[in-house]
C-alpha cells in the first residue's frame, strides 16, 4: 500500500500546511507504518534550504540535519557537501522546499521534527509500507528530485519499468541514491523540466512513459499536481473546499482537513491535474 | 428511528451497534459522523433503512441482503460490493468498483462513478447519474447498468451478458460489444427507473450488449482475442 497526500492553500498565503499534512497522514497511517515524511514549500529563504543526513560517526545514520546555504547553484552545493562529508545524503534542497522524513509513523515524525509547526503554501506527504526496498530514512518518501531546487514527489504503487529506465538514466550519468522505484519519478520529471517542459507537460508524459500501478503527487515552488496510471489501479481522491485543494488515497484524509461541504471525486484513469500556486 | 454516532467508535463497534439495533427490531437507523470510515453498514441481512449522514470510505454496505442504505455524501472504492438485495443510494460521487459483483438489488450513484463500476455484475441494477470511469461494466455477466452521462474508455469490455445504457458520449466501447440505439420501450423503462430515484436522465440512450464472440475461442478470430487481452 502506502499513503500519499497533497495540500494546497488556494489563496497562496502561507498557512498551517504542516499541520494539515500531519492530520492527513495520521488518517492514512494504517496504509504505511514503516516510515513517514512531508515536503513543505514554506517562505522563500535568501539562500538554499538544505536537509541532509549527517553521515558522521557521532550521529546515527538516518538522522536529519537542516541548514541554510548561501548559495544558488544546486549542483555545486551537492558536490561540495558530498566532498566535505562523503557519507552525507542530501534529502532536499530548495529556496522554499524542506523535506523531513523518518522511520516510523506520522506520530514519530511530529515528535522528531514538529511538522505541525511548518508553514507554507503547499506540501506533500507520504506514509510508507515497504514492499521491496529497505526501511530507512533514505528509502522513505517524499523524494527530492536532486539537481534541481524545489521539486519533490510522493508515490504510491510500483513502477515496473524502473530498472530499464534507471539503466537509461545511469548511462546518461544520473546518480541514484536509493533502490526505491519511486525515486525514478523525480528523476524523470527533473529531466523533462530540464528539456523545457512545464510540470504539467512532464507529468502528462510520465503517464505514457512510466509503466505499472501508480498514483503520485508532485510539486515545485509554483505548481502542485497529481498523476494517475492509465488503468486506475491505485486510489487517489481529489477534494476541494473554499480555501484548499487536497488529494489523498482515501477520503478519510480529506475529511480530516477540508471543511464540509466539500467536493470529493476519484481521479480518472490516466488523469493529470496541476494547479498554479498563487503568489500570496 | 435510532441513531448510531460514530464519534470515538471503531468500525467494528459501529457495525456491531447497527446490527444490535437491527436484531432488536429497529428498522430506521441513522448513522452520524461517519467521517469517511471504511466498511460501514456491511452485511446487513434485514430490510432495515440505514441512512449514513456523511461520506463513507471503502466497501460501504457490501455483502448486504435486503437493507436500504442511503449515503448522504460520497463513497470510496467498492461501495455495495456483492449486494444481494435491497438498495444502496449514494448522494455524491463514488470511487472505483462501485457495485462490483452485485447479484441483485439496486445501486444508485447520483454523482460520478470511478473506474470499473459494475465490474463482474451478476444481476441487479446500477444507475449512475453522472459520468462513469474506465472499464465500467467490465466482464459483467447479468444485470443492467444505466449511465446518464458520458462513459469513459472500454465501457462494457468483455461483457458476457446484461446490458449497459449510456446517455452521454461513449469514448470507446470495450472489446466484443455491440452498440445500438435504445428503443422507445427501453427509453420509457429507463425514464421510469430513473424517476423512481429522482433522477432526470437524457432523452436518448445507446444500448451496449455483448457481441458474444469472446464466449468461445475460435482461432479464426485470434485478432479479436489479441485485442481483448
Amino acid at each position: 500500500m502506502c499513503g500519499i497526500v497533497g495540500y494546497l492553500e488556494k489563496s497562496g498565503t502561507s498557512g498551517a500546511v504542516g499541520e494539515r499534512l500531519l492530520a492527513m497522514l495520521t488518517a492514512l497511517a494504517c496504509r504505511g507504518p514503516d516510515s513517514a515524511g512531508v515536503a513543505v514549500w514554506g517562505p522563500a529563504s535568501r539562500g538554499l534550504k538544505v536537509c541532509l543526513t549527517a553521515g558522521t560517526a557521532e550521529r546515527s545514520p538516518g538522522t536529519l540535519t537542516r541548514l541554510e546555504a548561501p548559495d544558488d547553484d544546486v549542483a555545486a552545493l551537492e558536490w561540495s557537501i558530498q566532498a566535505l562529508r562523503p557519507g552525507a545524503e542530501i534529502v532536499s534542497v530548495g529556496r522554499r522546499l524542506e523535506i523531513v522524513k523518518q522511520v516510523g509513523g506520522p506520530a514519530t515524525l511530529e515528535a522528531e521534527f514538529g511538522v505541525a509547526g511548518m508553514g507554507g503554501t503547499h506540501g506533500l506527504g507520504h506514509t510508507r509500507l515497504s514492499t521491496e526496498s529497505r526501511i530507512d530514512l533514505s528509502h522513505s518518501q517524499p523524494f527530492w528530485a536532486h539537481g534541481i531546487a524545489d521539486l519533490a514527489v510522493a508515490h504510491n504503487g510500483h513502477i515496473t519499468n524502473y530498472h530499464r529506465l534507471r539503466r537509461i538514466y545511469e548511462q546518461e550519468g544520473v546518480r541514484f541514491y536509493t533502490d526505491n522505484d519511486s525515486e525514478i519519478i523525480g528523476v524523470y520529471l527533473r529531466c523533462k523540466l530540464g528539456e523545457g517542459a512545464s510540470l504539467e507537460e512532464a507529468m502528462e508524459a510520465s503517464v505514457r512513459d512510466l509503466d505499472g500501478s501508480f498514483s503520485y503527487v508532485a510539486a515545485t515552488a509554483d505548481a502542485f499536481g497529481f498523476a494517475k496510471d492509465p488503468f486506475c489501479l491505485k486510489p487517489l481522491i481529489v477534494g476541494e473546499d473554499a480555501d484548499a485543494i487536497a488529494v489523498a488515497n482515501e477520503e478519510v484524509a480529506l475529511h480530516a482537513v477540508l471543511a464540509p461541504p466539500y467536493t470529493a471525486r476519484e481521479a480518472d484513469a490516466g488523469a493529470v491535474a496541476v494547479w498554479k500556486v498563487v503568489a500570496g | 428511528m435510532k441513531e448510531v454516532d460514530c464519534e470515538g467508535l471503531t468500525v467494528r463497534q459501529i457495525n456491531a451497534a447497527i446490527r444490535r439495533l437491527v436484531d432488536d427490531g429497529e428498522r430506521d437507523i441513522v448513522v452520524r459522523h461517519p467521517a469517511a470510515r471504511h466498511n460501514l453498514a456491511v452485511a446487513t441481512l434485514t430490510e432495515a433503512r440505514i441512512t449514513i449522514d456523511g461520506p463513507v470510505g471503502y466497501y460501504c454496505a457490501g455483502m448486504s441482503d435486503g437493507a436500504n442504505v442511503e449515503i448522504h455524501g460520497s463513497a470510496g472504492w467498492g461501495v455495495a460490493e456483492c449486494l444481494l438485495a435491497g438498495t444502496v443510494i449514494v448522494d455524491g460521487n463514488a470511487g472505483n468498483s462501485a457495485a462490483a459483483s452485485i447479484r441483485g438489488g439496486a445501486v444508485v450513484i447520483r454523482g460520478d462513478a470511478g473506474a470499473r463500476a459494475g465490474v463482474a455484475m451478476k444481476g441487479g441494477l446500477l444507475v449512475i447519474g453522472g459520468v462513469c470511469g474506465f472499464m465500467t461494466g467490465f466482464m459483467m455477466q447479468r444485470g443492467t447498468i444505466v449511465v446518464c452521462g458520458d462513459a469513459a474508455e472500454a465501457v462494457a469490455d468483455s461483457m458476457y451478458e446484461g446490458v449497459v445504457y449510456v446517455g452521454g458520449a461513449i469514448t470507446k466501447a470495450g472489446a466484443d460489444t455491440v452498440v445500438s440505439e435504445a428503443t422507445a420501450d427501453e427509453r420509457s423503462e429507463i425514464a421510469a427507473t430513473l424517476s423512481g430515484y429522482g433522477i432526470k436522465g437524457p432523452d436518448s440512450f445507446r444500448k451496449i450488449v455483448s457481441g458474444r464472440r469472446l464466449w468461445n475461442y475460435d482461432r479464426r478470430e485470434r485478432g479479436l482475442w489479441a485485442a481483448a487481452l
